[in-house]
């Protein structure tokens, strides 16, 4: 009965996140599971924040602020670095919000990937740009609510796991933090490849910017995997899928009740998202064996 | 130049976060907190239920046994008999089914008995003496709680035997005398002294005040309640309770080929039941519909499958003398709903009358308890003894409990009332510790939307499975299977332990800033960071069985 979630203390508390918050929850997960033989590498963000404040650090490894466009950039260098030094144990991790991956961030990202880097890159996906006040951002959602979206936006989230996959990367995972068992698994599993780009998206609610209460960040992450709007899977070198949390008959209209940032949809709206997300489910499926 | 240069420290970072105190932010503190869980505020005894079924689950059935009989005896008993309360008030109810609790609790009695269990001797000796008249269920819970607290108890008894209704009432087929025998043998063998097949009166009260420090009033209800209708020289009426304990005696009384049995209690299925198994035919005609009826549905479906015939919502209005059989006049009805409480009015429905034969009519519409001996002595009211909270009745020194005091006519209610008379009767003789542990009135019960479903997949209930009807009609043997090993364990597994923490670590895993931490020595399991913890309420939410509570914090 319950999680048997081994850690090791890196993740430290009296970090600046904001009570509750998931992208707190996730990084406890991926450090702890990391341990201390890491690097992390960190872009500006909500992560570059709970990390500080220097001279203090949340996290007891060393850490590189590096700029929004260039963490790819910066791991793969670090990592570089390390190999010609003759160290090729250390883990290189950039740990980066959507905002740094699906828009300022993706060049560096999409090279790297290119040239099949030895790093792991961690996606802290909370769909905006929620550190200076949630702006959309290419993984906002079909029809949600941001301040430069008032009305909703007005195209769907950028599918930047399937692009991933397509760089034929050796690893690919989505993960969230109401699943903290197959979040770490994910993150063993990526440690245990080596020798290129091992990619994961985590979903990582933000409490504020998506209007849900303090303590349902957890939950709110398994309504959009339950839904069927964020199924946790993994992909070995671009085609081996396997499914490890899909839809279980909860509807998309049960994971926007819960969220303020849907609250001006119509029952209407909720049908459109709800075809949106059924097809992609179907797109998705047929790539399972 | 080089005086110029501005040295860069190859290390920045001085220190961790951990010296800031982010508990400074919040407003409110979750807590660890054992809360009541439905089932535990629904049982007639106040069994401790999530625990010992997390007990079972654990496979350490000794301990689920010990904490059983902490608060119940004979729980092989009262997993065959008991009404069942915890099961209709289970949170699993909304989810999937209600966890079976009384055949799990009949899993762990058989098992004790199996195992030959007994239990531990009383820490210390009293020298105070207490005498309990009647060994029922009441008189034996309570003589068992006494002796567990070091002090002297006599049970008196009018039977040969210890038991009352389990002996003498409640068929061998529902509940087989091996099992009741065991488990009366273990509570007497606690240093109970025993003086069976003596009926004492109202006279015999100064006497027993001699010898005893407190006395206790629990034979139950044995005058059986009877219709104007029937004449009471009749060999063809007959009492259900005299037929029952007639069975039980080996030494059945004689009764007809057509059985009508008038009444819709479990005396009346139990009636049913066993002439059926003589090789008669039963008939039921309960005023109540079947719905309503007193007896649990279980019990009903039961005599049904082995043939009886129920006529329920109806009545008999008169009686016609067939020379040899009777011819029972009746009528359907339904019961008047704008009565007070407690009382039953019957509206006849008019072209509905239909008229049943019988060669014997077994009433069996309940009994009162006879204590027209006691009614100078102690205060009676509406044919029961009148006690307070406390089971005290009017007389100092004497307490009364089970069907002589309670109208709720029910064996785990009379064990429960059984035990907190013997805690009310061991303050009453200076044992000032003797106080059950119970929840403050601020602690709130669990409720369904406490649980966190998602970390119970759905499961349905198993319930005992029962032996084929024409063997059961063939004779007295018990019809109920027990659960298997992996039936029982299934079930546990079943249950939300509302309200008990079963150190799952989900509070410690979700908060976002590592602020719980395990505590071995917090009976609780651990321990809230106060320096870190934010309040948000992650642990709370995440907690799948509602076992943590908050605390508002004003600055």
């Amino acid at each position: 009965m319950g999680y048997e979630i081994q850690e090791e203390k890196v993740f430290n508390s009296g970090h600046a996140a904001c009570p509750g918050c998931s992208e707190a929850l996730a990084l406890r997960f991926i450090l702890n599971t990391l341990g201390k033989d890491a690097i992390a590498v960190v872009p500006p963000s909500c992560i570059a924040i709970i990390s500080g404040p220097q001279p203090l650090s949340s996290m007891s490894i060393p850490v590189y602020q590096t700029t929004l466009e260039a963490s790819a950039a910066s791991a793969a260098g670090i990592k570089r670095a390390l190999i010609s030094k003759g160290n090729n144990h250390t883990n290189v991790v950039a740990i980066a919000g959507d905002g740094g991956t699906y828009d300022i961030g993706f060049q560096a990202l999409s090279a790297a990937a290119e040239r099949n880097e030895d790093i792991i890159y961690v996606c802290l996906d909370n769909e905006g740009y929620m550190n200076t006040g949630t702006q959309k951002s290419s993984a906002t959602p079909s029809m949600a609510f941001t301040t430069s979206t008032p009305a909703g936006k007005l195209s769907p989230k950028k599918n930047v796991p399937e692009i991933m996959v397509a760089h034929n990367i050796p690893y690919m995972a989505t993960a969230t933090t109401g699943y903290p068992d197959d979040l770490v698994r994910k993150v063993k599993k990526a440690m245990e490849i080596k020798g290129g780009l091992r990619f994961i998206n985590v979903l990582t609610p933000c409490l504020a910017g998506w209007g849900v209460p303090d303590s349902a960040g957890p939950k709110t992450s398994r309504l959009a995997v339950q839904s069927g709007i964020y199924p946790l899977y993994e992909v070995e070198n671009g085609e081996t899928y396997t499914l490890n949390y899909g839809p279980n008959g909860l509807s998309v209209a049960d994971y926007v009740a819960t969220q303020k940032r849907y609250r001006h949809l119509s029952p209407e709206d909720v049908e459109l998202l709800q075809a949106e997300v059924n097809h992609d489910w179907e797109k998705l499926q047929k790539k399972f064996k | 130049m080089s005086g110029t240069v501005k040295r860069v420290p190859s290390i920045w970072t001085t220190g961790s976060t951990d010296i800031l105190n982010t508990g400074t932010w919040r407003s409110a503190i979750a807590v660890h907190e054992k809360r009541p869980a439905p089932c535990y505020g629904a049982c007639p005894v106040d069994g401790e239920i999530p625990i010992w079924v997390q007990q079972v689950r654990n496979e350490e059935f000794n301990a689920a046994w010990l904490t059983l009989v902490e608060n119940n005896p004979i729980p092989a008993a009262i997993g065959r008999t008991c009404h069942r309360p915890c099961e209709g008030a289970c949170n699993r109810t909304e989810y999937d089914g209600a966890v079976s609790i009384n055949a799990l609790e009949q899993y762990v009695g058989d098992m004790a008995i199996r195992e030959g269990w007994a239990f531990p001797a009383p820490a210390q000796e009293s020298q105070k003496m207490v005498a309990v008249i009647g060994g029922g269920p009441a008189g034996l819970s309570c003589a068992y709680q006494l002796r567990r607290k070091g002090i002297q108890v006599t049970i008196f008894d009018a039977n040969p035997e210890l038991g009352g209704v389990l002996r003498y009432g409640v068929p061998e087929y529902r509940l087989p005398k091996k099992m009741v025998a065991a488990e009366i043998e273990r509570i007497t063998d606690l240093g109970v002294k025993v003086v069976a097949g003596r009926k004492l009166t109202g006279e015999d009260l100064g006497e027993l005040e001699k010898n005893f420090s407190a006395i206790f009033v629990a034979f139950g209800a044995h005058d059986a309640k009877r219709l104007p209708l029937f004449t009471k020289s009749d060999s063809r009426v007959l009492d259900g309770i005299d037929f029952l304990r007639s069975i039980r005696l080996d030494a059945p009384l004689k009764i007809g080929r057509k059985i009508v049995v008038i009444g819709g209690g479990s005396v009346a299925m139990d009636v049913a039941g066993s002439a059926l198994r003589l090789g008669q035919q039963a008939q039921i005609l309960a005023l109540e519909g079947r719905a309503v009826m007193p007896a649990p549905e279980d019990e009903i479906e039961d005599v049904i499958e082995e043939g009886a015939l129920l006529h329920d919502g109806a009545m008999v209005k008169a009686v016609e003398d067939l020379s040899g059989s009777l011819l029972l006049h009746c009528i359907n009805v339904e019961l008047d709903q704008n009565v007070s409480p407690g009382v039953i009015r019957p509206i006849e429905i008019a072209g509905t009358e239909f008229t049943l034969e019988a060669d014997t009519v077994v009433l069996a519409i309940g009994q009162d308890p006879e204590l027209a001996d006691w009614e100078d002595r102690i205060q009676v009211s509406k044919g029961m003894a009148v006690v307070d909270a406390d089971y005290k009745t009017s007389r100092a020194g004497v307490f009364a409990a089970g069907d002589v005091a309670n109208i709720e006519r029910f064996v785990s209610t009379a064990v429960g009332d059984g035990k907190r008379a013997a805690y009310s009767i061991a303050r009453y003789l200076g044992h000032q510790d003797a106080v059950e542990e119970g929840f403050a009135d601020s602690v709130k019960e669990v409720s369904f939307k406490d649980i966190n479903t998602f970390y119970f997949p759905t499961q349905k209930p198993v319930e005992r499975g029962k032996v084929d009807v024409d063997i059961r009609k063939a004779g007295f043997a018990e019809i109920r299977l027990g659960l298997t090993d992996e039936q029982a364990l299934d079930q546990a597994r079943r249950c939300f332990s509302c309200g008990s923490c079963i150190e799952c670590d989900n509070c410690a895993i979700f908060c976002p800033d590592m602020a719980i931490l395990k505590d071995a020595d917090s009976p609780l399991y651990y321990k809230v960071l106060d320096q870190y913890c934010k309040g948000c309420g992650c642990c709370l939410e995440e907690c799948p069985r509602g076992a943590m509570g908050v605390k508002e914090e004003t600055k």
